[in-house]
């Protein structure tokens, strides 16, 4: 059947604002928006948007349908019998289309230091129980979607948070018995747009495709910085 | 990085200030934060009591009389209802907070001690030992 979608357009050689447009796709139960984004794409070759993997592993084709963060190629048009807009997501600069700029989320992510810091020194693996893993594996499933930046109005009103995944990846990172990097990543969490700024509105788990629940690791991560905040006040000066 | 050199000009939508009013996800998590407005009012109630108390017999008397208004009992009746409504939504985010026991475990526990509190103050307050 036909259904008619409406999609945000933003050419920013032309217009001074995004505007919306309406299309008409053919879709049937296993239609995902993603497949609509494709056939408005062979209708007219100027419309961008991203995409790669389209099984919700890239986390490239991130869009708002109705005002709500969903993955174009999990999100399917027999969920919307009256209707969809499409729009970029929220809370970033939108380049072209349903193009934004993801800049911003990955100077966040990358101030967290996401990665192992671990001082030993050889080339031997290092040894993880199960029961070790389980601490942080579930914060370990972000795909860099950025859903949970547009879900959020605290990163909306101020684009310095942290944000949900950076600070969830941060969680993630100091839960790893491979990891030293505790202290290095403290003072970001405790930093003025650190987990302080989070309200737990909670939307940022409510969008998560992967089940991540970055509020559910932000939140934990106050727990850390407060007692962080209190064994420091116990520490002599110049101590780590 | 600039753009005026390489056709950029990115485009950035001023943040709504109606944003909680787009989605019921929003407007529920608003709700939660209001509930905090009516408890000031009942905060306002306790104290001014207490102040009754100290002023005696005739001030408590005063007191008493303000607080059996119909509409003084109405907003009260509000603040429990808010009260409540805060609290199921509190216990529902403490356990992924601070994951100590299966969710519901911590859910179930924590309704019980509130009963148990509340059910407790007014057997000591209310004068029944």
């Amino acid at each position: 059947m036909t259904q008619t979608i409406v999609i945000a357009r933003y050419n920013p050689e032309l217009d001074e604002k995004p505007h919306q447009e309406t299309y008409q796709v053919q879709s049937d139960d296993n239609t995902s928006v993603l497949d609509a984004l494709q056939q408005v794409q062979q209708q007219d070759p100027s419309f961008s948007f991203r995409w790669s993997c389209r099984m919700a592993i890239c986390g490239s084709c991130g869009v708002m349908v109705n005002g709500v963060p969903k993955l174009g190629c999990q999100t399917f048009l027999r969920d919307y019998p009256v209707g969809l807009v499409i729009t970029p997501l929220s809370n970033f600069a939108v380049e072209k289309d349903l193009i934004v700029n993801m800049e911003p989320f990955l100077e966040h992510l990358s101030a967290i230091k996401p990665w192992l810091i671990n001082t030993a020194e050889g080339t031997q693996p290092h040894v993880q129980t199960p029961k070790q893993l389980a601490k942080y594996q579930q914060f370990a499933n972000c795909i860099n979607c950025g859903l949970c930046y547009s879900a959020c109005p605290q990163f909306g009103l101020n684009p310095e948070f942290r944000g949900p995944a950076a600070l969830a990846l941060a969680h993630r990172y100091n839960l790893d018995s491979r990891d030293q990097g505790k202290a290095q990543r403290m003072p970001e969490l405790n930093a003025k747009n650190g987990v302080w700024t989070c309200t737990f509105v909670g939307f940022c788990s409510e969008v998560c495709p992967k089940k991540v629940d970055p509020a559910a690791a932000i939140n934990q991560g106050k727990v850390e910085s407060a007692k962080d905040m209190i064994v420091s006040a116990f520490k002599p000066t110049g101590a780590r | 990085m600039s753009s005026e050199h390489n056709g950029r000009r990115p485009y950035l939508p001023p943040f709504r200030r109606d944003w909680w009013l787009q989605l019921r996800f929003y407007r529920l998590y608003m709700l939660r934060e209001a509930t905090v407005l009516p408890l000031l009012f009942f905060v306002g109630c306790l104290i001014y009591g207490l102040y009754s108390l100290g002023q005696g017999p005739a001030q408590w008397q005063l007191w008493l009389d303000f607080m059996a208004q119909p509409w003084v009992f109405v907003l009260n009746l509000l603040t429990l209802a808010a009260s409540l409504f805060h609290a199921k939504t509190f216990f529902e985010l403490f356990p992924r907070v601070m994951p100590l026991a299966p969710p519901r475990l911590m859910i179930a526990g924590q309704w019980l001690g509130t009963v148990v509190v509340a059910i407790g103050l007014i057997v000591l307050l209310g004068g029944y030992l």
